[in-house]
């Protein structure tokens, strides 16, 4: 197994690249020159000339990647520029990539910069660091409880399947989903909040208990709400797809029960497509809804995306991709390891 | 083909000619009698003439006119009070109901100033307004139910072409890495972990940062983040296929590549890229609703459901329900319709006979 | 003789899709005695399996629909009247099933040991540790080697006949009265095949149990039953004592099947079809003449294969490639106008030979000279020409003609692809010129696959090897999946068109009475070597390889009276 994991941790490299590159070719050759993007806050021509050499958009776009890279490496801690100024006068004719194992003593050093937002001058890395916990205080518990929920409801409804029931259950879903989860937020927050006062409308602050048991409860209830219809009808599809297999005709046979077919043989075997599509959803809990985070004002990392959106605050949005894509390399592999506790069949190869 | 065919060889063949059903014709017939599928069905349709309807400029032509008064009631609540109904020159006293400050949550508020002043120049000649609109007006004294169709075309149009798009790239390159492997499987393989590494809504949001606002822009970011799914559908498919024995057969008699590839297994596999078709419509149309409400999404001069929802979360604060109603009603009956559609589809085209 | 079972008046319906009404089986009436085995008999669609599963109403409730009027009478005790839970306390004790398939039969999420031993607990009473303990005991008894390790095994780390004695395991667990066994051992290869019926035979009689033994397969009623029942469309044909069956047949369908399956000990010129037996004008006159195979000296060798090996490559840990050999090194000639057999079970490498040959797979080395030309190192071009010569019909009627294209399609693509007739028309008149020729009517042309059943599309898939006027045909697999009746049909089909049109056909397959019928030389292969080559005849009477031999002793001999004996 551990072969295994050293292998997967491997692979990954080609596909950590292959973001940098998307990411980079995004950002820097689409994206443009951030001298433009700025150029509403700032007119000075020799200041904008002074900004481009600084970030290092002067430079061809190799050396650019080059820096894009150091970056990454020390994570996002400091800048290659800041870097090599710190030292000068700078001794690397190697170029970037060689020096790229070297920064971790260097963080410390004061002349080491951070990379920047560019629209409010904060540290990259702290801005995100501070944002994840709002984000995941909402959004595990909605994981959670609409796993939880959807694989009982789904259960209840495959019990059932084939009936009135389940027909107009799944029709109430069908329709609940085409509701846009727009109108569910605005329809929410105006009579739950607004109106009726049963819950805060919008609002954070630095107590986690507080916020956990004050503002967070109806952003959750609401994406469990809307998280449940879709989870109900993918899982109930799962469990009728196990019941065609011979297996449930044997426990049958056995003189088992409905009731124990359907708890422990079926169950089981769901559990192993549930498992993955839990895992499709895994890393979308740390961008959160960030729907959710702009409407009830919590300052989690979807609305700090959202926002560097809005202002085209490129060094924001390139860290939170990159990182995020390297935190989904990591949970899916994770999962892949997990399918062993339910599927004897798996093994790592 | 038999069409053809017969001609060719009609001396010989044409009285034991006899229409037989392929299997097209098998799922037509089994959607025919499945009635929530047809009805869904009749839906869908409706609002595609709808948005053909619009887009030819013959209904919802004039949405942009103010013709009624500023939150003008719907035609059933004309005796209801409306305060914003009194013109006022002076835009500065427009609202008398207590201010609720909404910037901060409404992602719109830096453009509404664009958007006044865009209206402003819009205005030039001053025609009588009316008091009701049949489903009420907005904060200029737009007809909200024109809006609502103009919407839909917007929204109908970028989920329609995007899924199209998507379906195209995702069934390209799930059929190329699916049936050869190899090289360019995992050259194929690699481009499609980039894309998932990267959570779906942050590539969504980090394309949208870098491309300029336009209905053209939202269909290509919509498409080119979207083509995933069905690429790896496909590719399932197209292994699942190649190795069948009819594909073998195929090879046997000589078929090249690409003569097995779409002419022997497309047909195979393209009611499973209908239904995906059918399935991202739906999604796109979501998606574009949000970020239209967003702001990142259709351009400010045009109308969709996304910014409908987006102007009318402030009108909810003081009572104006109907543009909420209009965009959300109408956007819920065609979604539910397409994903009723999508599902009876899905059970007509599983090829049970094989 | 004590009635165990008695079915009386049971009829079976099932809802279609379309809201059509098919009746699976029209009011059939059987016994079961105690401690025998009873044969349900018939080919596929005869209603055999529905009838058993009705018995302890294990049919989907959604569909089936169990006349009113029928009856099963279990100890006195009507089965379908019973309440839900008294039903489920019958299933598993007093009435047990062992399934077709044991892979997808057995839970894959539960070790072999809990899956036995949860019968136990539900049924008898036991704790968990009693209940392992005697789950382990059972496993032992079935016949599996090292049960107090394979207990805490996982269903798909055992082979398939493993699978199966686990499945009899959990069936006997609770000493049933009845036993139902639906098919179960057409999965499994014909050395297994031998230890499974013997298998079932012992704990029959040790355990004093009835048998409800479901088959398509008559040989292997000789071999097991005490009565046969003999069903066809829903209906019971004819029953009786299995001597009374087999010496002394009294219904034409029960006579037809006897006789419609090739046998090892003879070689009739043609094989009898249902048709000779059923039609209305009575009996026709069964050819009783024997056809002289194997190989003559004069033969002209069209196909040598000399060494043909094939290795598949499979990833193993961080840059690993193993080697798994599937050929090792195959040797053989193929006569024109001759048939070489090739036999083996599943794993031996028989179809990979097939494939390979044709380049349908790549070689890892050998040489094909087929008229004297290595197909090996021919470029994909110049390959082309002799594509047509060599073709192939498989094993599965259902995947092997394109769902979405007209049969006029599927015959015309090939001419068009090999530039075979002037035109179009003369191409649409060679393919219902074909279509003739294999016995299907003209108006096939138009229609699409899925209008046709099992032996007609395999009929269709032989018309587009035709078309190439092939030299050499490959047939893998390709009467296995037919229903005896339908097999002997195709059979003869092959033999007049070898004889028609001097083809050589390569026929693999792992049915050895059928191999011996159809072929001059067989090769017989076992995990990818080439075990013995010799005429058909010589290897039959006179193995000299012990594996042959294994083999041989295997092959179900039908009723015997030493056996019944």
């Amino acid at each position: 197994m551990l072969a295994y994991i050293v292998r997967r941790l491997w692979q990954m490299f080609p596909t950590l690249a292959g973001v940098v590159l998307l990411i980079f070719f995004l950002f820097n050759a689409v994206g443009g020159d951030p001298a433009l993007v700025l150029a509403g806050k700032i007119t000075n021509k020799e200041q904008i000339e002074n900004i481009r050499k600084q970030l290092g958009v002067d430079q061809p776009y190799h050396v650019q990647l080059g820096y894009f890279a150091f970056e990454i490496a020390t994570g996002f801690t400091c800048t290659y520029k800041s870097f090599t100024e710190s030292k000068s006068p700078a001794p690397d004719a190697k170029g970037p990539a060689a020096d790229a194992k070297a920064p971790e003593k260097k963080a410390d050093n004061s002349t080491c910069q951070a990379v920047r937002s560019w629209a409010t001058n904060e540290e990259v890395p702290k801005i995100l660091t501070s944002r994840i916990g709002p984000t995941l205080t909402v959004m595990v518990p909605v994981l959670i409880l609409e796993t939880i929920l959807g694989v009982i409801l789904a259960i209840g409804v495959a019990y059932v399947r084939g009936t009135l029931t389940d027909r107009m259950i799944m029709m109430i879903c069908t329709f609940a989903m085409s509701i846009s989860f727009l109108v569910y937020i605005i329809v929410a927050q105006y009579y739950f909040g607004f109106k009726w006062g049963m819950f805060p409308v919008q609002g954070w602050t630095d107590s986690f208990w507080k916020n956990f048991t004050y503002y967070a409860p109806l952003p959750i209830m609401l994406a469990v709400f809307v998280g449940l219809a879709p989870a109900l009808r993918l899982y109930r599809s799962f469990f009728l797809d196990e019941i065609n297999h011979d297996y449930v005709r044997t426990a049958r046979a056995k003189g088992l029960g409905e009731k124990t077919v359907m708890m422990k043989h079926v169950l089981r075997n769901a559990m192993i497509p549930i498992l993955t599509n839990v895992g499709i959803a895994l890393p979308g809990i740390f961008v959160g809804s960030f729907l959710l985070e702009t409407f009830f004002s919590i300052p989690g990392l979807g609305r700090e995306i959202l926002v560097a959106v809005n202002r085209s605050d490129f060094p924001v949005i390139k860290a939170a991709t990159v990182y995020l894509a390297m935190i989904t390399m990591i949970i899916n592999l994770a999962v892949d390891v997990a399918y062993k506790a339910v599927d004897p069949r798996v093994t790592f190869k | 083909m038999s069409a053809v065919l017969d001609n060719k060889s009609a001396p010989v063949a044409a009285p034991l000619h006899q229409a037989s059903p392929g299997l097209w014709t098998l799922a037509w017939r089994r959607l025919k009698k499945d009635k929530v599928g047809m009805v869904s069905m009749v839906v869908v349709i409706f609002f595609l003439l709808m948005m053909f309807g619009s887009w030819a400029g013959i209904i919802a032509k004039n949405w942009s006119k103010e013709v009624g008064v500023s939150y003008a009631n719907p035609a059933f609540m004309a005796g209801a009070e409306n305060l914003e109904g009194v013109r006022k020159d002076d835009k500065a006293e427009a609202s008398k109901v207590p201010y609720v400050d909404l910037s901060d949550i409404d992602p719109l508020a830096p453009r509404y100033k664009e958007w006044e002043e865009r209206t402003a120049k819009i205005k030039v000649t001053e025609t009588p307004r009316a008091d009701t609109l049949l489903f009420g007006g907005d904060k200029w004294g737009r007809d909200v139910l024109q809006k609502a169709i103009k919407g839909a075309e917007t929204s109908i149009f970028v989920g329609l072409v995007a899924a199209l798009l998507a379906t195209f790239i995702g069934t390209v390159l799930g059929a190329m890495s699916g049936y050869m492997g190899g090289k360019v499987g995992d050259a194929l393989e690699w481009f499609y972990n980039v894309f998932t590494s990267i959570p779906y809504i942050l590539l969504i949001l980090a394309f949208a940062a870098v491309f300029k606002r336009g209905l053209d822009t939202i269909i290509f970011i919509l498409a080119f983040t979207g083509w995933t799914g069905i690429y790896r559908l496909v590719r399932a498919e197209y292994i699942k296929h190649a190795s069948r024995e009819y594909v073998k057969a195929a090879q046997a008699i000589g078929a090249s590549h690409s003569r097995r590839m779409f002419v022997h297994i497309l047909p195979n596999v393209s009611h499973v890229c209908l239904v995906q078709l059918s399935q991202h419509v739906v999604q796109f149309i979501k998606a574009e609703v949000i970020l239209s409400f967003l702001g990142l999404g259709v351009p400010v001069d045009s109308v969709s459901w996304g910014t409908m929802l987006a102007e009318a979360q402030s009108e909810l604060v003081i009572g104006k329900w109907w543009q909420l109603a209009a965009a959300g009603i109408s956007m819920a009956i065609l979604v539910t319709a397409f994903s009723m559609l999508t599902d009876s589809l899905r059970d007509a085209l599983d090829p049970k006979i094989k | 003789m004590d009635k165990l079972l008695e079915v009386k008046n049971l009829g079976v319906k099932f809802k279609l899709d379309g809201g059509s009404i098919f009746e699976a089986v029209k009011g059939v009436s059987f016994d079961v005695p105690k401690n025998s085995t009873v044969a349900l008999v018939g080919e596929s669609g005869s209603g055999k399996s529905v009838s058993a599963m009705s018995i302890i109403r294990l049919l989907p409730r959604e569909q089936a629909i169990i006349s009113p009027e029928s009856e099963v009478l279990f100890e006195g005790r009507n089965l379908l009247k019973e309440p839900e839970d008294a039903m489920r306390r019958i299933r598993g004790k007093e009435i047990s099933v062992i399934f077709q398939e044991p892979m997808t039969s057995l839970n894959p999420v539960f070790t072999c040991g809990d899956q036995i031993a949860e019968v136990l607990r539900l049924h008898m009473g036991m704790s968990n540790a009693q209940a392992w303990k005697r789950a382990e005991e059972l496993m032992n008894e079935v016949g599996i080697p090292n049960p107090q390790l394979r207990m805490k095994s996982y269903p798909h780390e055992m082979s398939g006949g493993q699978q199966q004695r686990v499945m009899i395991a959990m069936a006997i667990a609770c000493e049933p009265k009845l036993l139902i066994a639906d098919e179960p051992t057409t999965a499994l290869d014909v050395t297994i095949q031998k230890q499974i019926l013997d298998l079932i035979a012992k704990l029959q009689a040790s355990h004093h149990m009835s048998v409800l033994f479901i088959t398509h397969d008559l040989a292997v009623v000789g071999e097991i039953a005490d009565h046969v029942v003999v069903m066809q469309n829903g209906d019971i044909k004819e029953k009786g004592p299995v001597k009374q069956i087999f010496e002394n047949p009294q219904h034409p369908y029960t006579k037809a099947l006897l006789s419609c399956r090739p046998s090892v000990e003879s070689r009739p010129k043609r094989l009898p079809v249902i048709d000779d037996f059923m039609s209305a004008e009575g009996l026709k006159p069964i050819h009783k003449e024997e056809r002289k195979r194997g190989y003559a000296d004069g033969d002209q060798i069209i196909l040598e294969v000399n060494n043909l090996a094939k290795h598949f490559q499979l990833k193993e840990g961080l840059f690993k490639k193993r080697d798994v050999p599937a050929v090792k090194g195959a040797t053989f000639k193929l006569a024109r106008g001759k048939t070489l057999g090739l036999v083996g079970e599943s794993g031996s490498g028989k179809t990979t030979v097939g494939l390979t040959l044709m380049r349908l797979h790549d070689a890892t080395g050998g040489q094909v000279l087929f008229d004297g030309v290595d197909l090996l190192k021919l470029s994909e071009k110049d390959f082309m020409k002799y594509k047509r010569r060599i073709q192939i019909v498989f094993q599965n009627p259902y995947a092997s003609l394109n769902p979405r294209f007209t049969v006029g399609q599927i015959l015309i693509e090939p001419m068009t692809i090999h530039n075979i007739g002037k035109d179009e028309q003369e191409r649409v008149q060679m393919a219902m010129a074909l279509l003739k020729r294999v016995g299907m009517p003209e108006v096939s042309f138009y229609k699409y696959p899925h209008e046709f059943s099992g032996g007609q599309r395999q009929r269709i898939a032989i018309a587009r090897c035709l078309t190439m006027k092939p030299d050499v045909l490959i047939c893998d697999e390709s009467v296995s999946a037919l229903d005896v009746s339908v097999q002997a049909q195709v059979l003869n089909l092959l033999q007049d068109l070898q004889d028609e049109y001097q083809m050589s056909y390569i026929f693999i397959s792992h049915d050895l009475a059928v191999v011996k019928y159809i072929s001059d030389q067989v090769m017989v292969m076992s995990e990818g070597a080439v075990v013995e080559v010799a005429n058909s005849d010589d290897i039959y009477l006179n193995p000299k390889q012990e594996y042959t031999k294994k083999l041989l002793g295997s092959i179900p001999k039908g009723w015997q009276e030493t056996a019944a004996a």
